[in-house]
């Protein structure tokens, strides 16, 4: 899978990637949300996005709430360094939410396969 | 198998560092009255990434910490809580705590063993978000609603900050290299003067053919090649100075590395300590040698330590005085022509003069009687003295062996600096240090002493002057002094200290005395001294290498030089010479007193005042060796000060003088019933009518100028007067 990951902490974005491409993914950086939806509107074709929830300027809600205003369906996971529930709370549209700990190995594994069931 | 996150830490170590100090900067100028919401904004996030990347290389204790800061920072930010001072002190003990596990992770990052969350840490960081949100407890996910409310500038990217990777413009040199680099510069360019010496000896030659053999058809093509050659040695010399100096910008670092965990560990210290200090620092962005900046931390702390341990008070002390409650604690630095000037000082309780002087007698560092006769400087300077310690405990931290005499030797000789101290007792103290830019080549005088070639460093040299022989006053036992822009100076001739010995040269030829004398005036701080050399031989800028250890003994050497003719140099060292100078005339003129103590005058006290330190030594030691008994004071209200507390038979000033000057001070005096019939003589290089005709309206009893005085006329003056 291509999957386009956004984190505009750069050593929490590379350790994302460096759990997906152990998994067997293509993945590319960005590391704000404006960069994210630029390679998003590109004609690139991802088929998941990783997003952090904290960033500057626009959050990872935002982004999901812009690209999805675009009419670009493509599953959408948060990471956040809080309680899930809460951003989960705030948009519950979201297609998934983890939180950013030394367990997110398994549990990105567990959510990319989980995605991927229906898509078959 | 899914991929093990520990293998980033020590990534997340050097990403956390960076975070730490932003929080740190940020933190700074919230306290400085900062009121931005975008720099609330951006402390949040980088407590939130430190948790959030602690989390995923599983640090806990650093992730739960940096959620207890996170927290904080968001009720800032949502206005629920006030930016104070209980506040900023929890978010800085906040990330100290981080720092120092973040240490503990560095030290071993492939098991790092993190003692569980401080409790006492935790109430810290909670209490006041528990005093202050009580009507509105603070739920857990405003912190994304206010994210909501923020402005969203979509789209134009211009703003945004660009966080892609980039070519690196660095690159990184062993520093054993760098160094190596820069000691071959320093050799190649100390190596010009031999290149001067041999176009100067090739110029010789070429005037030596001129006068045998002017006819010699090689002679205009020597010339010609002497001129070429002259040219090329200028072009070279211009071309290695240059790259001289890029190199050794090449090894210039900012202060910062000193400056910037300063603060930190000052709050740590203070906190153990139960005190309260503020920590100022400026002038961290000046840049040092990085041999100057390795060896400077030490002496810093040291002196940091200090202030805080003896300077700052406890708050309640604090208070009780109506100071602050909070000290303060600064540490600057600027430079100041090839100096840069580091100072450290408190608002603390400021040095005790009088405790220093009484335990300096008591330590037997010092006699009584010498005591008496320092000046309030050359008191203070006591502390600099090996064995000297002032705290009445000792403590952990201060007082534990290594003293301020080494901090002094660490300055003064390994980093050829200077340092000093001002100290108002109750309001503080400023120690200051003096630091060269670099080490690495040094502009130095060169100059001869009874046939053997010498030198100084220049930032030690004030003036060079050529005087009539003559021009030399001689004063009491002997010692000799002179007159330099208003001021005494006393003079020593340079064999007498150095005590070259006496080498068995049968050319040698009789010195016929040359009417004029060669002095090299050498000023530390505030006091000069002149030192008769035989003739000034050249400046250059050489590499000062250090002695072998077997002769580190020798104070009055610092290192040697090579000279243009391949010639080993010693590099006197400055300050050795002041106190070899001064130990030489006290001996003499202790004599002097022995021989004339019989006359009994020694009840008579007279209080001289001049802004001069040597003038006022002087003066001083002429009088005390015809008996007297001599106070000095440094200006006309110190002077002021001193005569209201004790009476004095007579009064010497000077006129000008910074606070008070002489004309002042007389009339002041005259204005006090006990120093109505009390002589006061005004000496003074003014030499007008109208100053004479001012001194006598004020009240001086005399009025004697500078460049005549001659000791019988003031001694006469005095004994006349005195009657």
């Amino acid at each position: 899978m291509r999957i386009l990951v956004i984190d505009d902490d750069i050593l929490s974005c590379e350790m994302t990637v460096a759990i997906l491409e152990e998994l067997g993914h293509k993945t590319i950086m960005a590391a704000n949300a404006v960069e994210g939806a630029e390679l998003l509107g590109d004609g690139s074709e991802f088929e998941v996005v990783f997003s952090d929830l904290n960033m500057p300027m626009v959050s990872g809600i935002e982004l999901f709430r812009e690209i999805r205003e675009q009419q670009i369906t493509i599953p959408f996971i948060l990471l956040t360094g809080d309680d899930p529930a809460d951003a989960l709370t705030l948009e519950p549209k979201l297609d998934g939410c983890l939180m950013k700990d030394f367990t997110l190995p398994e549990t990105l594994e567990a959510i990319l396969s989980d995605i991927m069931k229906p898509q078959e | 198998m899914a991929i093990d996150l520990t293998k980033f830490v020590s990534r997340f170590v050097e990403e956390a560092h960076e975070h730490l100090s932003k929080i740190s900067d940020g933190l700074s100028s919230l306290e400085q009255g900062a009121d931005d919401a975008e720099l609330i904004n951006a402390l949040f996030r980088s407590a939130h990434t430190i948790k959030g990347s602690s989390r995923m290389v599983k640090l806990i204790t650093i992730s739960e910490v940096a959620h207890l800061i996170e927290d904080l920072l968001s009720a800032i930010r949502s206005g629920t809580l006030q930016f104070n001072a209980d506040v900023s002190q929890a978010l800085y003990s906040g990330i100290d705590e981080i720092s120092r596990l973040v240490d503990i992770v560095a030290e071993n990052p492939a098991d790092p063993k993190l003692p569980a969350v401080d409790e006492k840490l935790c109430q810290l960081l909670a209490a006041p978000l528990s005093s202050d949100c009580c009507e509105s407890p603070l739920p857990k996910a405003v912190e994304n609603e206010i994210d909501d409310k923020l402005v969203i500038k979509t789209t134009q990217g211009d703003s945004v900050p660009e966080q892609k990777l980039k070519v690196s413009d660095t690159v990184r040199v062993q520093l054993p290299k760098l160094d190596q680099l820069i000691k071959l510069m320093g050799e190649v360019v100390s190596s010009r003067a031999r290149m001067d010496q041999r176009v100067n000896e090739l110029h010789g030659l070429e005037r030596m053919l001129e006068n045998s053999d002017a006819l010699n058809p090689l002679l205009p093509k020597i010339k010609k090649f002497n001129r070429s050659l002259k040219n090329d040695v200028l072009a070279q010399s211009l071309l290695m100075d240059e790259l001289h100096d890029s190199a050794l910008l090449m090894r210039m670092l900012p202060l910062s590395m000193v400056f910037d965990s300063v603060s930190r560990l000052m709050r740590e210290l203070a906190r153990s300590m139960g005190k309260k200090i503020e920590c100022v620092i400026s002038g961290s962005e000046i840049e040092l040698d990085r041999q100057i900046i390795d060896q400077l931390s030490d002496p810093i702390l040291h002196l940091l330590r200090n202030a805080l341990d003896h300077g700052i008070e406890s708050s309640e002390q604090r208070q009780k005085t109506g100071k602050p409650a909070v000290g303060r604690i600064s540490l600057s630095a600027y430079q100041d022509g090839s100096w840069v000037v580091i100072e450290i000082s408190d608002d603390g309780a400021g040095i005790d003069i009088d405790k220093v002087k009484s335990k300096a007698v008591r330590k037997g560092i010092i006699s009584e009687e010498l005591a008496k006769g320092l000046t309030q400087d050359e008191l203070v300077d006591l502390i600099f003295t090996p064995g000297f310690s002032t705290s009445p405990i000792i403590t952990e931290m201060s007082g534990r062996g290594v003293g301020m005499d080494v901090v002094k030797r660490s300055i003064v000789i390994e980093l050829k600096g200077l340092v000093s101290v001002t100290t108002i007792l109750g309001q503080g103290s400023t120690f200051t240090i003096r630091l060269p830019l670099s080490l690495a080549v040094m502009r130095v005088l060169l100059f001869e002493v009874d046939s053997l070639p010498f030198c100084l460093t220049a930032q030690h040299i004030a003036t060079l002057v050529r005087i009539p022989r003559d021009s030399i006053m001689v004063i009491a036992g002997g010692r000799q002094a002179v007159i330099l822009d208003n001021e005494f100076v006393p003079v020593v001739s340079l064999v007498d200290i150095i005590k070259v010995p006496k080498l068995k040269k049968a050319t040698k030829l009789k010195i016929v005395p040359h009417p004029m004398l060669q002095l090299v005036v050498i000023q530390i701080r505030l006091e000069k001294m002149a030192f008769i050399v035989d003739a000034l031989l050249d400046e250059q800028d050489l590499v000062i290498k250090p002695l072998p250890k077997h002769l580190h003994k020798i104070e009055m050497v610092s290192g040697m030089v090579v000279t243009g003719k391949n010639e080993l140099v010693s590099v006197l060292h400055a300050p050795a010479l002041f106190t070899a100078a001064r130990k030489l005339q006290q001996a003499s003129s202790k004599k002097e007193q022995n021989n004339e103590g019989a006359f009994g005058t020694d009840t008579v006290k007279i209080l001289v005042v001049d802004d001069s330190p040597s003038t006022r030594e002087i003066e001083k030691e002429l009088l005390e060796s015809y008996g007297y008994q001599v106070t000095v004071a440094e200006d006309g209200q110190d002077g002021l000060n001193k005569a209201k507390a004790e009476l004095f038979d007579a009064v010497l000033t000077d006129v000008e003088m910074p606070i008070m000057d002489g004309f002042s001070l007389t009339a002041k005096l005259r204005e006090e019933e006990s120093y109505q019939a009390v002589p006061i003589i005004i000496i003074t290089s003014r030499e007008q009518e109208e100053d004479k005709r001012r001194g006598v309206q004020v009240g001086a009893d005399a009025y004697i100028v500078k460049n005549d005085f001659e000791q019988s006329s003031l001694i006469d003056t005095l004994k006349t007067l005195l009657g």
